[in-house]
């Protein structure tokens, strides 16, 4: 890793959030197609999208680093990197205080530890107080309904797993493995769930309002307990994270920020 | 492939016989199947109460839970009703095409005529969304248009060899699979995922408003390829053979090509592209009952329906309360005896 690091390119939504957040935006000399937040992010080159970069594009905005959040997809693509000489870190939060160690991870490596430290505590007290908030409620069994047709949901590696579990809410795929498993019509309806959450209007597109068939019965529709969510805010592990749980434990549990 | 001489000269009360029994026990296999396949799938029921409520016609709950009602009569009923009219119209449109081709390797799948179904219901989303009636038509339109393909590319002096028609087949699947991918780019990324699943067939999606419709297609689309089954079988000789001995070549070639179309576009819009159906089934059709077209196309498409109405109960179960796309249990049965298939041929 280079002592002062002038040029950072990112691979991913949440880590381009990350560099602006502490502070080192002016940096950034390379972004994906996806990474449009904040609006400043939009005047940085793009090099392809996250799961294809483009290597020569990379290369040819000389990055001192490069960071990258799914290793696994990029194992190739990041040995490339290394044998240019570009350092390369990777980070893969899986809940809310693995995207606090990422803040304060970039914050140090970009030499902004104590604007990331700030930033992470500021976090920390939100997030603790919305737990604090809907810590005596009774947690909502909640079906996170990725997309209908065909349904996908929220599994046990999902990041958003572990958002709900701190809003308030149990998720009734919180078990299920993986990240994003498709899952089974017959399955949903027998959860019941008393809450539905729609991610939608972010940058996954406009769609997914409507709630699948199988679940048209479930209490959660009958009680009018559907919540169309923001899933910028539910999916990136960034520092919007925070946004996304205030959000999501006002929607299930209102009383409790009155 | 071999045409019995039997067919042509007409035994056809011992065909015609034959035809009846074999038809009976593939019919009563299928209904055995829907019936046993209702009582599997991921949130357990109660065996004897969902046999009953069956054999009500849902008309009592025969002491089903509200939600174990809706289960069966919601869900997995009107799932396996679309698993069968999916693997009968597939497994009739591959026995139509091996006999007009005259070629045992001829599949929707594989001739990318699935591809062109598919490019159609994309087209149909994209640009007409909501309108669901548009799915089926573009589906067929597309099918249609991947078949013509297909055919002109395949057939030279010969006929359409083996080696043309795979290749033909490649040319089309590839060069619609690159159109897809391109039509991708114009979906939002939720979506995109959705299609991944659906592109390798998916009966999950309760499209229930094209139940109805994909049934119809599928009893309609067999019953007319095998009112044309005889002059397939004489087509199978040779189409100069067969216009001597009084075949309208032409006019079956459009029949064929058009009814498989329709039966191909309507399970395409209803599932995704479900492959090998259309080469297993009749293959072990023909394999069983002989190559005689007016046993073994009414035989396939039954057998097709069961065929995939067992593949999906495995895709919706075997991970649960995961599922996989059936397309992808087909082709691992499917793609084997392709290899053996080919080996032979």
């Amino acid at each position: 890793m280079p002592q002062q690091i002038d040029r950072v390119i990112s691979l991913a939504p949440n880590l381009t959030e990350i560099v602006f957040a502490v502070g080192a935006g002016d940096r950034l000399v390379g972004r994906t197609s996806y990474c449009d937040y904040p609006a400043e992010a939009k005047a940085v080159a793009e090099v392809g999208d996250t799961l294809h970069p483009s290597l020569e594009r990379i290369i040819s905005l000389k990055p001192q680093l490069v960071l990258i959040s799914t290793a696994s997809q990029l194992e190739v693509f990041t040995q490339q990197l290394q044998n240019q000489n570009i350092a390369v870190f990777v980070t893969d939060p899986r809940d809310l205080d693995g995207v606090f160690r990422s803040i304060e991870q970039v914050g140090q490596i970009l030499g902004h530890d104590e604007q990331a430290k700030r930033l992470v505590q500021k976090l920390r007290d939100r997030a603790g107080a919305v737990e604090e908030a809907v810590k005596q409620k009774q947690p909502v069994r909640v079906f996170y309904q990725l997309s209908a047709e065909p349904l996908y949901t929220a599994g046990h590696n999902a990041f958003v797993t572990d958002l709900m579990r701190r809003a308030g809410a149990i998720s009734v795929t919180a078990d299920v493995p993986g990240a994003w498993p498709k899952y089974s019509n017959e399955s949903a309806l027998a959860a019941k769930p008393e809450a539905i959450i729609l991610p939608t209007g972010g940058s996954m597109g406009t769609g997914n309002l409507t709630v699948t068939e199988a679940l048209r019965q479930s209490p959660a529709v009958l009680e009018g307990r559907v919540y169309k969510l923001n899933d910028d805010h539910l999916v990136r592990p960034g520092p919007r994270a925070v946004d996304g749980l205030e959000e999501m434990a006002r929607a299930l549990h209102p009383d409790a920020f009155k | 492939m071999i045409t019995t001489a039997s067919s042509i000269t007409g035994q056809n009360r011992v065909t015609l016989r034959k035809t009846l029994v074999s038809c009976a026990v593939l019919a009563l296999a299928l209904l055995l199947a829907i019936v046993v396949m209702s009582l599997i799938g991921s949130e357990p029921l109660p065996a004897r109460a969902s046999l009953c409520a069956l054999a009500s016609f849902g008309t009592t709950t025969c002491g089903l839970s509200r939600d174990q009602f809706d289960i069966l009569f919601q869900l997995r009923l009107p799932r396996i009703l679309l698993a069968a009219a999916v693997g009968g119209s597939l497994a009739t449109a591959g026995a139509g095409y091996q006999a007009l081709l005259r070629n045992p390797l001829a599949e929707p799948y594989l001739l990318g005529i699935s591809n062109g179904a598919a490019v159609g219901t994309m087209i149909a989303l994209v640009f007409f969304g909501t309108n669901e009636w548009t799915r089926p038509l573009l589906a067929f339109t597309g099918a249609l248009l991947a078949t013509l393909a297909v055919y002109r590319l395949a057939r030279g002096r010969a006929g359409a060899t083996p080696e043309r028609l795979i290749l033909a087949g490649v040319i089309v699947t590839t060069f619609l699979s690159s159109v897809i991918v391109f039509v991708t780019t114009l979906m939002d990324a939720t979506r995109i995922r959705s299609f991944t699943f659906w592109l390798l067939g998916d009966l999950s999606g309760s499209s229930k408003k094209l139940l109805p419709v994909t049934i119809a297609v599928a009893v309609v689309g067999t019953l007319a390829l095998t009112l044309h089954a005889r002059s397939l079988n004489l087509l199978m000789l040779g189409e100069r053979d067969a216009f001597d001995l009084g075949v309208e070549v032409g006019r079956v070639r459009i029949v064929v090509f058009v009814v498989a179309s329709l039966l191909v576009g309507s399970s395409v819009a209803a599932s995704g592209s479900v492959g090998y159906v259309g080469l297993v089934v009749p293959h072990l059709a023909r394999l069983s009952l002989g190559s005689d077209n007016r046993i073994s196309i009414p035989a396939a498409a039954l057998g097709g329906a069961l065929f995939v109405i067992v593949a999906d109960t495995v895709a919706r179960t075997i991970i649960a309360p995961r599922e996989l796309p059936v397309g992808a249990i087909t082709a691992l049965i499917g793609a084997p005896l392709f290899i053996y298939l080919l080996r032979r041929s």
